[in-house]
Order: structure tokens, then C-alpha cells, then sequence
């Protein structure tokens, strides 16, 4: 498979390039999904191909095809020569700044014991049908749904300075949800089994009844739950939660191709400027946010990125301050630092990499403590479970985030359910009002399987990851008025 | 592919033995791209793919496969009995409907001559010259001028085909300041230089306006919202309420509202002239004039087939662009008429609240302006809003002219002023 990968490199060269890759990538999916009693659809699909990116006289080109063999390959790199010339007609001063990388030769393979792709549909049609059913007894729930979505990712990358490289992963994904309908009324409550780089091995079926029979309950009761209070008060933040916190607030705010002004027309920029790094408190003490490539089973552990640099293990924030930013081989240099962070990623072989989040986790507290423990501490706040309605402003400071199922705290118990809760707050002020969180007993990871970034627009895949967690005087607001 | 070569793949595919019936799309897409950042450009992409669907029915079931490796024969035939294999051990589901069996005449509404003649060097030489005026003005520019050439192809097994080739282009910008930036757009079936430029000095003309903002304690307040605005939040209203199963079984929005949503209408009509779209579905079904809401009452909603048969209902599939309706106010004449107001030029990063009363969250950006006694008085910092489309759709008073607008989807709209708009907390 390297060969004509090389042949490209080997052409770029030929035509006085600076710096050139290519990547050659076979993406296998599937994806199923149950409509109450029924499959109402298993799509699968198969794409390969390759795309080659060229670095001349500053400039970017780069193109890719389908089509893989030594005329095709001839033909891209030529493409891409002509679209780098084309670049260049309005030229960044001083043109691209490449970070310099050892030319490694390695393979990575995620695990996955139980090959996705060779389970049989049966089992999986039973695996969702049965949750479904399970949900439909619930007399309120009027539409049970659920998918699963398995993807296998096979990539071969050379460049220009020897690197060849070559990744395996398949990842795994499923949620399930149940609707209920009441009068005037109707309420979803859903359960994400933790999308990973793992096989089917991580669904068992046991666990997903289990779910199902707490959603469709908790779906029911949300029809009837009282609006939920307006004003300032602590809140929990669950697991799954916070980790789409973390990837708004924290893991789209640092990434460097935003702050130096990239995304500047679509994803937006970032309120974590440059002189912050080791002076800005982002949060408090209780705060350290764990970047971290080579996280087991995280879903942006791939071995190396696209631009042939291994994953590595950085911390973003260490208790509270700002400490630097994901980085990518074109922007550690804007920062001082001779090295990237290996953050760089394509989401197809037609795509050119971008600066995409890590796997990015709050580290667990170091003192014993336990969700009942701190609730136990709230005389009046709310619970915050799964994922639901966010938005963040382009600069990520203003955000305001819902959950999927959302509690009353009273004298330091969970008393019942609220319905249209919503949190809001800015950035470092959310941070700022962290003042426990769980021990690592409590710690758990979510994926984000459908991460959006580029103009074109850009799928990426990584994991987050938090116990239980504390915050203190949260400004609360309702989506239904 | 043109129309002839995508007919004869086709039919060589179906012609290929196979267990049950068979549908076979095929999308192609050569896309130009040219981002750029600083007034310089970061990314010049081209994109060319086609891939092949095979949809495969057997009585009540259904499978489908994507390849996009076409020039392997042996490919397509594996991927031909995967398809069956995989359909054979689908559970039955009686929602499952036969192929449309069709051949439609498309008329290609969308298709640009002059689109399909331009090459990756005439976009970047029209993003250098953007970025150009951008360095002039001492502004910073950032960007994405795109082009995609593309075509889509249907048949099946019961005789159906379609074929039809179509443009997009667009171009948006934003112009960054100091403390403040202005965005502007062009979105259409063709695209010029002239096109590129108007958009590129609208954006830096609005990011001088916007230079400095003050703050606005956010309050419900009249709002004027820009095209753009006004799309990304209809957008976002009709994927979550405008289908007709989800009102009928009670998980709509609009399932237990009846009364009218002021007095607009809201349609989708792949002809309509100022920015048309490709005009059958994926699955070979005719897309025509489909109204949403006449004049403010609820129509029947999109329906599926399987709908459509079970409740005697029409078959309104979902659309490939959303046109509202404008009365033809200048912007001009709605800041006029405004006291107390606020102007937006752009909605970002709308999100449902609450489905059951169509209430969504976003906030304003690049470029935000107060409006006091008829004039837009001075910028003002980005703000969050909280608001049902029900409400919106109420308090319209007045609305403009329909201009192209929308990203993902095509969208023809009009500015609108609306009354006691729901800012709720301050952002930037």
C-alpha cells in the first residue's frame, strides 16, 4: 500500500516541494437503526481512496481521488501542484511554518475484541428491538428509537521525510431514546452507551434493558415535571454532562488554529489568547484538564495525526491556569513551541487536516468523594444528567447548555425531575466555580462521535471524560417560556 | 457522468443478477474550494467523487449499500449480493415501500453553464483579489469561496431514472477589526467575480460599522433580522416541526398548536428562479411547489410514502430548499419605522430548547447594531437570545424582499422586523 504513496511524495519532490504527504484511507460503516418494533434502516458503506497535500513555496495544494494507481496518482499530485501555485496567489507572510517531526515507522491497531462488522445483524436487530420494546411498555412512550453505528478506519501515511505509518481503528457507537406524549405535552429522554475505539464487545444487552426500562420511566416522568426554577444556584453536573462542557468551553477554546484566527468565518475564534499561556486562571484548583492521545479505547487515540505525529499526553489546564494548547505541525510555532501537539486531523482522504480537539478529560479529585457526598453539600440547586440542547457563542465564552434529564436538589437530595433546564454562564466563570469533584471511582468517558470544525465542514471523533462535579452559584434559565 | 454514461451504468448494474428489487443512485460531486484567513489563503481543496447506492428490497425488507470505487466491476457485483445478503436478514417492517418505479423529465433548474467552466485558479484568483481589498482596508479577512459541480442519478428495478446536474456556489466572508467584524455572503447556481467583491465590501463595510460595540442589557426588544438570521432560525423550525407524522402522533410542535403563525408563507419549489435546487429525491421521487404555510395557516407538513398511504395523505417529501414569502420592505424602511430596536445581521449556533413549543436558543454575530428613533444609533456587543418560532412567526411586522441565503441547505428569505424578540444574556 506504501508504494504509491511514495511515488507521490517522491513526484512532489521531483516538482521542488517543501514538504508533502499522502494518505491512503479505507472507512467501512455501518449503521443500524430501530424504529420501535422494526429496523428501519441498516446502511453500510465502503470508501476508499487517497489525498495527497503539497507544500510549495509556502502554499498549500492539495487533491485527492478515488481511484488508486500509478497514472491517478500522477495525475493528483500534479492537481495538487497546480493548486498550491494557485495558493500562493495571496501568500500568508513567510508562507507555511512546518514543525519539524522524526520520521517514524509504526502501526497502530485500536483494540476491539469483537469484530463489529462480523457480528451478525440478528444480534444486533435484537439488541436495539429489545430495548425498544422494552421502552414501549411504558404506556406514555409512544416512539422507542435507537442505532448503532460501527466504524472501521484503515490508514497508510508517508511523507516527504521517510514517515511511514499505518493505523487500525474501528469505533463503536449506540444510543437508545424513548418519547413520551402526554395531553399537550412530549418529552424525550435518551442513553448513550459510551461511543469508544472498541468492538461490539462494549454493548451488552443486559445493561441496555436496564437503561431502556430507566428512560422510558424517566421520559413519562418528565411529561409531568414541573418547569424548572429561574436564578442563581449550585449545580451537578453528571459524567456525560460535563463532557460536552469540556468540548465546547475548553477543548474548541485552545485548539491554536482557532485563536491565530483559522476558523475565524465559520467555527469562530477564541477568547484564549496567546498571553494567557501559564498566567490565565481558567478555572480553580479543583481544575486540570488532561489532554491525552494515547488514552485507552479514547476516540482520538489513532496512533499518530495526520501529520505523521504520534499521540502524546499534555495537560491544557493545571489547577486552574491555562497551561498551552492541541497543536498542529503549521501552528506550533506561533506559540514558541518546536513541537506539535499532534492534534491534527482529516475526517476523509478527500479532506485536508485541521487542528481537532483531543481526547480531553477533568481529572478526578484527589480527596475521597462520592455523588450522594456532593449533592449532600446543595440546599437547593439541580442535577444535570446526559446531553441536550448546547450553544456556545464563537468565541467560546457564552454558553448554555440543557441535560437530557435534569433533577431538583433539595437540603442535599435528588427530589424530582425539572423540565426545560437550562444552564448559562461564561467560560471562566463556570470554571472558576468548580469547587469539587468526584473522586476517580466516579470517573467516567464519553465520546463525541460527531465533532463539527472547517469550512468545508468537517466530522471528527474524540473522548471526554469527568466524574460527578460541583458548581457553585450557576446562573439557571428555562427553554420554554 | 453525464446523463447518457450515468443511464448506462445504471442500467448495467441492474442488469446484473440480483435476488429481489433494486434502486441504484449515484451522486458525483467536483468541488472547488478556497479558504482563506489574515487575508491570506489557508486551504485550496479540490474534491471530486462519485459514489454509487444500492437500495435493495425484499417484500418488507430493506438494505443499503455505499461504495464509491467504481471502476471495479467485481466491487459492484460483491456490493450487489452484500446488499441482498444484508437485506435477507432484516426483520420485517411494514413501513417498507416498493421503488417509485419513475422516469422523470427533470429540467435541471440548478444547472450553470458558466459555473461549469470555472476552474480552481479562477476561484483563488478571486479569493486573492478579495483579500486584497481586505489588506487595503487594513482588515482582516477570512473566508470560503466554494464551487461544487455536481450530479445525481436514479433508477430501479420497476423502471424508474432520473438525472440531473446542478451548481453551487458559495461565497461568505467576515471582516475583522480591531474590537468588532461585519459578515456578508453570496450564495447561488453561479457565481461571478462582481458576485465575490459586492459580498467582500458589504463585510467590510459592516465591520467599520461594527467597531467598537456598546453594551445593550439584553431585554425583549423589536428586532430586525437580516436574510441570514432569518434562515438559520426556519431552518432549524422546520426540521424539528414542519413533519406531518410527528404532528399527527403528537411529538410536533405543532401538533397541539392551532391557531395561525402570523401571515407569512413558507414554501419549497426546486423552480423557484432566484435559487433553485435539483428536483427529485434520493429515492426518484418528483419534488415540486410544496407550501408549508399559506399565509400564516398550517398546510399539511412533509409526508413520507408510508404516511401518505396509511392516513390517504399526499406524498410531500423533504425538500431541497425553504422559501418564505416577503412583502418587499427595504431595510431601510423597517429601521425607519423601529423606536427602540436592535439589527442583526447573522444568527450562530442555534440549538432546540424545547421542541414542544419550537423554542431555540443562538446568539447574534459579526455585526449587531441599535436602532433608536429610526436609526441605527451604534454597534452593540453580541447577545444570546432564548425565543419559540411560534412567537417569531406571531410578531412579524414586517418583512423584505427574499434573497438567497443558507449554507446547507438552499433558502430564499427575507429580512424580517419582529416585535418583543427575547435577548437573554450578553456575549463577546
Amino acid at each position: 500500500m506504501f508504494d504509491l504513496l511514495k511515488q507521490a511524495c517522491d513526484a512532489a519532490t521531483k516538482e521542488g516541494c517543501q514538504f508533502a504527504d499522502a494518505r491512503y484511507l479505507a472507512i467501512r460503516k455501518q449503521r443500524v437503526l430501530s424504529r420501535d418494533l422494526a429496523l428501519s434502516s441498516c446502511a453500510e458503506s465502503d470508501d476508499r481512496g487517497f489525498g495527497v497535500r503539497v507544500l510549495y513555496q509556502g502554499a498549500w495544494g492539495f487533491a485527492s481521488s478515488p481511484t488508486y494507481n500509478a497514472k491517478e496518482v500522477e495525475k493528483v499530485v500534479a492537481l495538487a501542484m497546480r493548486i498550491a501555485r494557485a495558493s500562493a496567489m495571496a501568500l500568508r507572510e513567510g508562507g507555511v511554518k512546518w514543525a519539524p517531526e522524526e520520521a517514524l515507522k509504526l502501526a497502530f491497531k485500536s483494540k476491539c475484541d469483537q469484530d463489529p462488522f462480523k457480528v451478525s445483524l440478528e444480534d444486533k436487530a435484537d439488541l436495539l428491538i429489545a430495548s425498544n420494546q422494552v421502552m414501549l411498555k411504558n404506556k406514555s412512550v409512544k416512539r422507542a428509537q435507537g442505532y448503532l453505528l460501527f466504524k472501521r478506519v484503515q490508514r497508510w501515511y508517508v511523507n516527504t521525510e521517510g514517515a511511514e505509518l499505518e493505523s487500525d481503528v474501528t469505533s463503536s457507537e449506540s444510543v437508545i431514546w424513548a418519547i413520551a406524549v402526554g395531553k399537550d405535552d412530549f418529552q424525550q429522554r435518551n442513553w448513550q452507551a459510551p461511543a469508544s475505539n472498541r468492538g461490539f464487545e462494549s454493548y451488552r444487552k443486559e445493561e441496555f434493558l436496564v437503561q431502556a426500562e430507566r428512560v422510558a420511566a424517566q421520559a413519562e416522568e418528565k411529561l409531568s415535571a414541573k418547569l424548572s426554577p429561574e436564578g442563581d444556584f449550585d449545580i451537578v453536573t453528571d459524567s456525560e454532562n460535563l463532557s460536552l462542557t469540556i468540548h465546547e468551553s475548553v477543548g474548541h477554546a485552545t485548539e491554536l488554529d482557532r485563536v491565530m484566527g483559522y476558523e475565524v468565518s465559520m467555527a469562530g475564534s477564541s477568547f484564549v489568547t496567546r498571553d494567557k499561556i501559564g498566567e490565565f486562571q481558567y478555572g480553580s484548583d479543583k481544575v486540570t484538564l488532561m489532554a491525552d492521545n494515547t488514552l485507552e479505547n479514547g476516540l482520538a487515540t489513532q496512533g499518530f495525526d495526520d501529520d505523521g505525529v504520534p499521540g502524546q499526553r499534555w495537560e491544557i489546564v493545571k489547577d486552574g491556569v491555562f497551561q498551552t494548547y492541541s497543536t498542529g505541525r503549521e501552528f506550533s510555532h506561533y506559540i514558541g513551541e518546536e513541537r506539535s501537539r499532534g492534534c491534527c486531523r482529516a475526517d476523509h482522504w478527500s479532506s485536508i487536516p485541521i487542528v481537532r480537539i483531543p481526547n480531553l478529560f477533568l481529572m478526578p479529585g484527589k480527596e475521597p468523594l462520592s455523588p450522594d457526598e456532593l449533592i449532600a453539600d446543595i440546599k437547593h440547586g439541580l442535577y444535570f444528567e446526559g446531553m441536550d440542547s448546547f450553544s456556545i457563542d464563537q468565541r467560546r465564552l457564552n454558553f448554555q447548555f440543557g441535560g437530557n434529564g435534569v433533577w431538583e436538589i433539595k437540603k442535599g437530595k435528588k427530589v424530582g425531575m425539572l423540565k426545560a433546564a437550562l444552564y448559562q454562564s461564561r467560560t471562566p466563570t463556570f470554571w472558576n466555580a468548580c469547587d469539587a469533584t468526584c473522586d476517580k471511582n466516579y470517573w467516567e468517558p464519553h465520546g463525541v462521535m460527531q465533532c463539527g470544525k472547517g469550512d468545508p465542514l468537517q466530522i471528527a471523533q474524540m473522548t471526554h471524560g469527568a466524574a460527578p462535579t460541583r458548581f457553585r452559584k450557576i446562573n439557571i434559565c428555562r427553554g420554554r417560556n | 457522468m453525464n446523463r447518457q454514461q450515468a443511464q448506462d451504468f445504471i442500467a448495467d448494474i441492474l442488469e446484473t443478477p440480483h435476488l429481489g428489487e433494486l434502486q441504484v443512485s449515484l451522486n458525483g460531486v467536483h468541488r472547488l474550494g478556497t479558504r482563506f484567513n489574515d487575508c491570506a489563503v489557508s486551504q485550496n481543496v479540490l474534491k471530486m467523487q462519485t459514489t454509487l447506492t444500492l437500495t435493495a428490497r425484499l417484500e418488507l425488507k430493506k438494505a443499503s449499500v455505499t461504495i464509491n470505487t467504481l471502476d471495479d466491476k467485481a466491487m459492484i457485483k460483491s456490493a450487489i449480493e452484500q446488499v441482498f445478503t444484508t437485506c435477507a436478514h432484516m426483520p420485517d417492517d411494514e413501513e417498507v415501500m416498493p421503488a417509485m418505479g419513475e422516469v422523470l423529465e427533470t429540467k435541471e433548474y440548478a444547472f450553470n453553464a458558466e459555473s461549469e467552466a470555472i476552474e480552481i485558479e479562477t476561484i483563488g484568483a478571486w479569493a486573492a483579489a478579495a483579500c486584497t481589498d481586505g489588506a487595503a482596508a487594513n482588515i482582516d479577512l477570512a473566508g470560503l469561496l466554494s464551487l461544487g459541480k455536481r450530479f445525481n442519478a436514479y433508477g430501479d428495478s420497476a423502471g424508474g431514472f432520473a438525472y440531473e446536474r446542478y451548481h453551487r456556489s458559495d461565497y461568505h466572508v467576515t471582516a475583522t477589526g480591531n474590537n468588532g467584524s461585519g459578515w456578508a455572503e453570496y450564495q447561488g447556481v453561479s457565481i461571478k467575480q462582481d458576485n465575490v467583491m459586492a459580498a467582500t465590501k458589504r463585510a467590510i463595510e459592516k465591520c467599520v460599522k461594527a467597531q467598537n460595540p456598546e453594551v445593550f442589557e439584553p431585554r425583549p426588544v423589536t428586532v430586525i433580522l437580516e436574510p441570514q438570521a432569518v434562515g438559520d432560525l426556519m431552518a432549524m423550525a422546520f426540521w424539528y416541526g414542519f413533519d406531518q407524522r410527528a404532528k399527527d402522533e403528537g411529538r410536533s410542535a405543532l401538533a397541539n398548536y392551532h391557531e395561525t403563525l402570523g401571515n407569512i408563507s413558507f414554501y419549497s419549489d426546486p423552480a423557484y428562479k432566484l435559487f433553485p435546487a435539483i428536483s427529485f429525491s434520493s429515492d426518484g421521487q418528483a419534488l415540486g411547489k410544496s407550501l408549508w404555510l399559506d399565509e400564516g395557516r398550517v398546510q399539511q407538513l412533509q409526508t413520507s410514502r408510508y404516511w401518505a398511504k396509511k392516513n390517504k395523505l399526499a406524498v410531500k417529501p423533504a425538500p431541497n430548499n425553504l422559501i418564505l414569502s416577503g412583502e418587499g420592505a427595504s431595510l431601510d424602511e423597517m429601521i425607519q419605522s423601529t423606536v427602540d430596536g436592535i439589527l442583526v445581521t447573522r444568527f450562530w449556533y442555534i440549538r432546540s430548547t424545547d421542541a414542544s413549543t419550537l423554542g431555540f436558543t443562538g446568539m447574534t454575530r459579526d455585526g449587531t447594531f441599535r436602532i433608536e428613533n429610526g436609526e441605527v444609533t451604534h454597534p452593540v456587543v453580541e447577545m444570546r437570545w432564548n425565543e419559540s418560532v411560534l412567537r417569531v412567526l406571531n410578531n412579524v411586522v414586517a418583512s423584505g424582499k427574499p434573497v438567497a441565503t443558507g449554507e446547507d441547505i438552499s433558502m430564499i428569505m427575507p429580512a424580517l422586523k419582529v416585535e418583543d424578540f427575547r435577548f437573554s444574556s450578553l456575549s463577546g
